[in-house]
């Protein structure tokens, strides 16, 4: 156990789990002034890949804001806020830093839970509890749960409530291991491997992908009680020989010494349950805001409305700032300057378009064409809603001039179906022509690669979206996969229109508002199609539903999914899977967070091969070159190809 | 268990965007118009049965995006479709035009054999007409297609449009089951009986099996 210092701490240390409430009851070597103070108690990845546990007192909390990783902030919004608020370092900061208590998992030897299972003391010499810490809210389960991915303990047998850490910092030491020392074998391994060998001859694509999830997600759960390793036995090794030479015959595969097959499935840490707050109210978005109207706390700001969503009262005024039309930081009377500037300049683009002739128009195809888009998908938008319903409606003919000036805008783009979607909410909440308009670019600048020429951004994503189920929940992502569905396609009006047809007017509000905030990782919209598929995955999988039946259940899913519920299932997936023990640089990649390899993804071999989208899709070759020297494997590939390969070639 | 259908047929609208691919899937499978229908956004399929000739027959429809920058996706549930309704509206020349483009798109993404047919859709808007049903006509003979206007609003030959694709699907079908299976035999790859206990998909047609 070691107190530490300011230097000491890595700044690019990171928290992979904490939890807020933990009082700390008891620790040598401490003056009595620092016990019963209340903190936080985190597992935290150092900057060099070594863990330990941390505790942190509150007071230090509310200071220390920017050297922490922006993930445990979820856990703690008000926290965050405060600390940001008062910003500035105080001179008892280093005094403050002291008091951090740091257990490193190589040195943990034995932790228990005691006290109904709200008590945790941490031992890192043999017969002496150093650290006693309890959990006001809740208890320890959780956190232990979470430790145990960490650590390879063994309970003792005196005592249930008592760990002896057999193992620290377990992945990173399985990495180094060869597949037969592995003791990762359970009874119907023989199934599973051969599972793959067969599968690999017919689905050689499939079954490639699968095994790389296997491959990179390589992991190792403690087996409580278990000491000695298991052998493998001579069946499985003859059929893992198998599998190799397998995947040797395969043109695409090349250097298959690189490929460990691993059979044991990774799980997750279990899924943490995070209630949803409440709205962010008038009272306090008035008091977000100086006297001036400036909002300086934007990523608090952010914060609230992550958790709570937005009142109603305030959505106007608050999308137009999530939207990017209000810079943030603009006083009122800026914002007045600047809202006349873009009145005109909207103004001058929608001339454009409207003093066009007949004669000109007749004479400009490519105009015409948009035109006429944008008139058919307007007389088709929302029609139910009394906003937009019945014959003449006036709103009808603001969504089309709104749309055409977009296609002045942004004439490369110019108008592509969906887009008529996006913007009816928009009209309907502001019911302002210039607003509605500068709130669409916004929105538009998140998704624009959602309309694409050639589709790539949302290919890219359906991919991207493929790898995030097969990590979250591979069972389905298999099943999927299995029913050539893995390409996702099913999914593809969720991604389009950001679930736009799949919510009530009043639920897209919600989830939309959350969504702009990119909180809490990037690319969240793809662990809300996690969630929805993750709370179908019985149905799918038990009813043992095809190809046909999969997408028909998918989209009969509309306007019967509850928003709140979808949205704290996604924000524990989240947690999950960043605190699992595999989490890999392709996931985290996806997610936004630093690839851990970053040698790894730095340069992308085969970026060169991909027509398009290059800087978006050129990191799917990582987990390759993780794997093998050559990027040959199926993310080695164009990302066509392998929408095609992994979902549509098959059994066709 | 009853048998609920003798024959599964999958069938693809293809059309530009606007045309009334989503409003003559309504008319054939609901039986209903509704002026403000929502464009399609990805893809979608209807279940209709129908009986032909002494046999149950169910159509499942697939319905596309037409706008074409979602061709990508929308051509990869072309694979397995044995008919292909090719709309356009008479309304609009273009894209009576772009049926050529549409038959070319199809070639290269279906298979070869697959019965098509031509349907000149809104024809209850005459005063707004720009495409005179010789054109539609003649069109169809130079692919030799077969052709009718339609009108999803007035139910006007949309059953008749799909009871024939299916009618010419089933009779090829049928040809080549005669040619290849000796009387009396065991039924050929595409007839499914419904009660038959799930396998491993080889084909479409068994995977769609207990729709
Ligand atoms: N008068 C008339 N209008 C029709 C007819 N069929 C469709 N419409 C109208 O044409 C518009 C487009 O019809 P849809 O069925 O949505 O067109 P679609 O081909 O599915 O279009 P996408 O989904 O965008 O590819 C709608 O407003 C329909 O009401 C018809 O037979 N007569
Ligand atoms: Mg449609």
């Amino acid at each position: 156990m070691s107190t530490s210092s300011v230097d000491e701490i890595p700044d690019q240390s990171k928290d992979l789990f904490t939890q807020d409430g933990v009082l700390l009851k008891n620790c040598v070597g401490r003056p009595v002034t620092d016990l019963n103070s209340i903190g936080m108690l985190c597992i935290v990845q150092n900057a060099d890949g070594t863990k330990c546990v941390e505790w942190r007192p509150n007071d230090l909390i509310t200071i220390d804001s920017d050297t922490q990783d922006q993930e445990w902030a979820v856990v703690n919004t008000v926290g965050r806020r405060q600390r940001t608020l008062s910003g500035n370092m105080t001179s008892d900061y280093a005094t403050l830093r002291a008091r951090i208590i740091k257990i490193p998992l190589e040195e943990l030897k034995t932790f228990k839970v005691t006290r109904n299972n709200q008590q945790m003391q941490f031992s890192t010499k043999q017969g002496v509890w150093q650290t006693t810490f309890y959990f006001q809210h809740g208890n320890a389960e959780i956190f232990v749960a979470y430790l145990k991915n960490h650590v390879k303990t063994a309970k003792t047998r005196h005592d249930r409530n008592t760990y002896v850490v057999v193992e620290p910092n377990v992945e990173s030491q399985v990495l180094n291991r060869s597949f037969a020392e592995l003791d990762i074998f359970t009874e119907n391994t023989t199934d599973v491997v051969w599972n793959l060998v067969s599968n690999f001859k017919q689905r050689p694509y499939e079954t490639t992908l699968e095994a790389f999830s296997k491959l990179t997600d390589i992991v190792y759960y403690g087996n409580e009680g278990l000491n000695g390793k298991r052998d493998v036995s001579e069946e499985v090794a003859d059929l893992l020989t198998k599998s190799m030479s397998a995947m040797e015959d395969a043109t695409t595969i090349t250097k298959n010494e690189e490929y460990e097959v691993v059979s044991v499935k990774p799980t997750l840490p279990p899924r943490p349950c995070i209630p949803r707050g409440t709205p962010l109210s008038t009272e306090k978005w008035d008091a977000l805001q100086d006297k001036d109207g400036r909002i300086t706390e934007v990523e608090g700001v952010k914060q609230l409305i992550f958790r709570g969503g937005v009142a109603h009262s305030i959505r106007q005024s608050v999308w137009k700032h999530l939207l990017d039309y209000y810079p943030w930081q603009m006083s009122h009377s800026e914002i007045r300057a600047h809202q006349k500037k873009k009145t005109e300049e909207y103004f001058s683009m929608k001339l454009q378009w409207r003093s066009m002739t007949e004669g000109q128009e007749s004479r400009f195809s490519e105009y015409r064409d948009r035109k006429s888009l944008v008139e058919k998908d307007v007389n088709r938008t929302d029609r139910t809603h009394p906003f937009y319903a019945g014959d003449n409606n006036p709103n009808l003919v603001v969504l089309q001039d709104i749309l055409m000036t977009y296609v002045m805008y942004n004439f490369d783009l110019g108008y592509v179906q969906g887009m008529s979607d996006i913007l009816a909410p928009l009209l309907l909440l502001l019911g302002n022509e210039v607003d509605s308009f500068w709130c669409f670019v916004g929105f538009m600048e998140k998704i624009a690669s959602n309309f694409d020429m050639d589709q790539a951004g949302m290919k890219h994503q359906l991919l991207q979206l493929q790898q995030l189920l097969m990590f979250a929940s591979p069972d389905l992502a298999q099943h999927l996969a299995q029913k050539d569905s893995g390409n996702m396609y099913f999914c593809f009006r969720w991604l389009l229109v950001w679930f736009k047809r799949e919510f009530s007017h009043i639920d897209i509000m919600r989830l939309w508002e959350v969504l702009w905030t990119g909180l809490p990782c990037a690319n969240f919209h793809l662990l809300i199609c996690v969630a929805i598929l993750d709370a179908e995955k019985d149905v799918l999988i038990s009813k043992d539903y095809g190809f046909t039946e999969i997408l028909k259940h998918v989209n009969d899913l509309s306007m019967s999914l509850d928003v709140d519920r979808i949205l704290s299932t996604a924000e524990g997936i989240y947690h999950q899977i960043v605190s699992a023990p595999h989490l890999n640089d392709q996931i985290r990649i996806i997610l936004g967070m630093e690839p851990l390899n970053m040698a790894n993804s730095a340069h992308s071999g085969n970026s060169d091969r991909q027509e398009a989208g290059t800087s978006r899709t050129q990191t799917n070759g990582n987990e390759t070159r993780t794997n093998g020297n050559e990027h040959t494997g199926p993310f080695g590939q164009d990302i066509d190809e392998v929408m095609y390969q992994i979902g549509l070639d098959m059994n066709f | 268990m009853a048998k609920t259908y003798d024959y599964l047929f999958k069938l693809l609208l293809i059309g530009d965007s606007g045309v009334g691919k989503t409003s003559i899937l309504f008319r054939f499978s609901e039986d209903a118009f509704n002026i403000s229908f929502i464009s399609t956004i990805g893809i979608d399929f209807k279940i209709r049965t129908i009986d032909l000739d002494g046999k149950k027959v169910k159509l499942q429809i697939w319905d596309t995006a037409g706008q074409e920058r979602f061709r990508t996706i929308t051509t990869a549930y072309y694979r397995g479709s044995m008919g292909i309704m090719l709309v356009y509206d008479v309304t609009n020349e273009k894209s009576f035009e772009n049926i050529k483009n549409w038959i070319r798109n199809i070639e290269e993404n279906a298979s070869a054999d697959v019965e098509k047919m031509i349907l000149g859709n809104k024809c209850d808007l005459d005063s707004k007409r720009q495409v005179s049903k010789e054109r539609g006509e003649q069109l169809a003979i130079e692919y030799q297609i077969k052709f009718v206007e339609t009108s999803a609003k007035d139910s006007l030959n949309v059953e008749y449009a799909f009871y024939t694709l299916a009618r010419d699907i089933k009779a090829k079908m049928e040809k080549k089951q005669e040619a290849s299976n000796p009387p009396g035999g065991r039924s050929g790859a595409h007839q499914l009986k419904a009660n038959e206990p799930q396998r491993k998909p080889t084909s479409w047609l068994s995977r769609c099996s207990v729709l």
